[in-house]
């Protein structure tokens, strides 16, 4: 039993015995090598492949369907070693000589290269000749690119492919494309190949060196140049995979980010970013225009680095073609691109540039000593885009709703309890920041004794998002006292008190205005207070223990 | 000196000029061309051929077509061009005077 392989020379399909194959593939490489610096040489091998076809089809009957290895022989007399006729030809004059420089040169261009293969072909032929590369059915290959389509990125990672790995016109291409299977066998004998060729250089340089010297230190260049070898091929192999896989991902991530209709990203650290980029944009940018250069900015700065990682990924694993030009002027167009992003970050600063702020005073007219000071708790209005712990930003049809509001607490100069609103913005100018400013909603109500501050404020969506904030400042009178709801949480923000409580503790508790600043009166234990302070805050609870 | 060297030598000044005449009674594809060659001997090997028409195609003596083909792959077809046929004109001339000079010196 023999085994056949399927080839195809000039369009036409043939078995072959694997022996026959060997002969023809050496052959064909021997032609070739003899015309490698002829640039009429594609053109002749593709006549002459022509005419081999021609004759193997005449080889072809009914009863005999494979090409064996006699017709092979037989063809190659036909048809004429190189070396009988370049001979006859004066403008082939610098071919190489046949000796064993040149035979190695051409076992070595024959081993594995990667191609597209037009003739089994369902697009562009990049399915079957990956097929071919890894010795698998191309139906494989297909099936995984029809799944990476829907999955997202097997269309672009095909474009890829296409771009790089060059088409099989010859047939020596196409035999190169098949070579011979990865196995086990030919990794070892790459590996044998190559120690043997760095045996061979050290004969040759270190001819004066004792013969056993020249032993051992072959032995260990053998061993060494094996292992060099196999290692920097799998790690390439490795380091290409990864690449390739990392960058296909990415790419698809930055462009589904930025042209993508869903979701854009989710980063749940702190906060959630739920939005399309469209959306997210439009509250930054003011014209279509800045939001449009911003997309392919952010495209091309990101974009490129990532081609160039796909790229680089093809390469270590297949050795596909590289076009010189291209890598400078891909460098150039990533230049226009962070122009391009630096030139909406200048717009970006000069939009931010001056300062406002514009501040609402009130004066609670009500007698009460007591206040119960409280924030709303309900969730921002519309649709959250970014939920953070202190800042959330969410959105309606026509504004936008914050949550940066601070609540400080002061001493009153006067008998009754002030409430002052400091709403503050960015804008290209002051006019612009004031505007800003004034267009913040606030809201805060006083029932009886009860204070309650809402804890987002809100503004038009055409005023963008511009540094605005709003702080509340709480005076309050000596003698007054407050309880301080744990709802404020969020907004309570530097209360200064004669304690140094931190913020998160003042809440819960009652705290009074004294002259020397904000006492606890219901704290089971005090520290750091004078016995002075200690006598004010007796007068309201005297029941109050110190530690002694 | 080889006698092999001398013939080979011989056969090479021809068989441009050879090519080009039987071009000059219609087109041909290189199989047709080969047989009438190996008929008169000019060639051994097949392969000869290729690069020699590659050479005179590229330098505008020949132009082809392809035709398909009922047996194998398409065929290119070749035919001389104008420049060609004045190449042919001229090397008639010379073989001319070669067989005159060859028939006068070996009386």
């Amino acid at each position: 039993m023999n085994q056949t392989v399927t080839i195809n020379i000039s369009g036409i399909v043939f078995h072959i015995d694997v022996d026959a194959y060997e002969a023809l593939k050496k052959y064909l490489n021997k032609i070739k090598s003899y015309f490698k610096n002829s640039e009429e040489s594609e053109e002749i091998m593709m006549d002459i492949e022509a005419r081999i076809a021609e004759l193997f089809s005449e080889k072809i009957t009914s009863e005999n369907q494979v090409i064996q290895a006699k017709d092979v022989a037989e063809v190659i007399v036909i048809m004429g070693k190189p070396e009988q006729y370049v001979d006859e030809d004066e403008a082939q004059d610098e071919h190489p000589k046949e000796d064993d420089s040149s035979s190695k040169k051409s076992s070595s261009s024959s081993s594995k290269k990667i191609f597209r293969d037009p003739d089994d072909r369902m697009i562009g032929g990049v399915s079957s000749g990956l097929a071919a590369y890894f010795g698998v059915q191309s139906l494989w290959l297909r099936l995984f690119f029809v799944v990476a389509f829907f999955v997202g990125f097997g269309f672009l990672l095909y474009i890829v492919l296409w771009m790089v790995m060059p088409e099989a016109k010859t047939a020596s291409d196409k035999l190169k494309m098949r070579g011979e299977a990865v196995n086990i066998d030919n990794i070892g004998k790459t590996f044998k190949d190559e120690a043997d060729k760095m045996s061979e250089n050290f004969r040759k340089n270190g001819k004066h060196y004792g013969r056993k010297a020249e032993a051992t230190i072959e032995s260990l260049f053998n061993f060494l140049g094996q292992l060099l070898t196999g290692l920097f091929k799998v790690l390439g192999k490795v380091f290409g995979v990864v690449f390739l896989l990392v960058g296909t991902f990415l790419l698809v991530g930055l462009l589904g980010m930025l042209i993508g209709s869903e979701t854009i990203f989710s980063i749940t650290t702190d906060g959630v970013f739920s939005i399309t980029s469209q959306e997210f944009f439009n509250l930054i940018f003011i014209s279509e225009d800045q939001f449009h250069i911003a997309i392919i900015g952010v495209a091309i700065a990101i974009g490129l680095p990532i081609i160039m990682l796909i790229y680089a990924g093809a390469n270590l694993l297949f050795k596909v073609k590289t076009y010189a030009g291209v890598s400078i002027g891909l460098f150039v167009l990533w230049v226009i691109g962070v122009f391009m992003c630096a030139m909406i970050g200048i717009r970006m600063g000069a939009e931010l540039s001056e300062y406002e702020m514009v501040t609402i005073e009130e004066v609670v007219t009500n007698d009460a000593n007591d206040f119960y000071i409280s924030a709303s708790q309900s969730e921002n209005p519309g649709e959250g885009i970014l939920e953070g712990k202190y800042s959330s930003i969410s959105l309606d049809k026509d504004s936008i709703y914050m949550n940066d509001v601070r609540l400080s607490i002061y001493k009153s100069k006067t008998d009754s309890m002030e409430i002052k609103l400091v709403k503050d913005a960015n804008g290209k100018s002051r006019k612009d920041a004031a505007n800003h400013a004034k267009m913040i909603r606030f809201n805060y109500s006083v029932l009886d004794s009860t204070i309650t501050f809402s804890n987002y404020f809100s503004f038009p969506k055409e005023n963008k998002i511009r540094g605005q904030e709003v702080e509340v400042n709480l005076y309050l009178p000596v003698g007054k006292s407050i309880y301080l709801d744990q709802s404020l949480k969020h907004i309570i923000h530097n209360v200064a008190n004669v304690t140094d409580t931190w913020d998160p503790h003042m809440l819960g508790k009652k705290w009074v205005m004294l002259e020397e600043g904000l006492s606890c009166l219901d704290c089971d234990e005090i520290e750091g207070v004078t016995t002075l302070q200690l006598d004010s805050i007796r007068k309201y609870v005297p029941e109050i223990r110190t530690e002694k | 000196m080889k006698i092999e060297n001398t013939k080979a030598q011989m056969r090479k000044g021809v068989l441009e000029y050879c090519i080009l005449s039987i071009l000059k009674n219609g087109e041909a594809y290189p199989s047709e061309i080969i047989e009438k060659l190996k008929t008169g001997k000019l060639i051994v090997v097949e392969g000869t051929l290729y690069p020699l028409l590659t050479r005179l195609k590229n330098a505008g003596l020949l132009s082809y077509r392809w035709e398909e083909s009922k047996s194998g792959p398409p065929r290119k077809y070749y035919q001389l061009t104008k420049i060609g046929s004045e190449f042919l004109k001229e090397l008639e001339t010379t073989w001319n005077d070669l067989v005159k000079a060859v028939s006068i010196t070996s009386k």
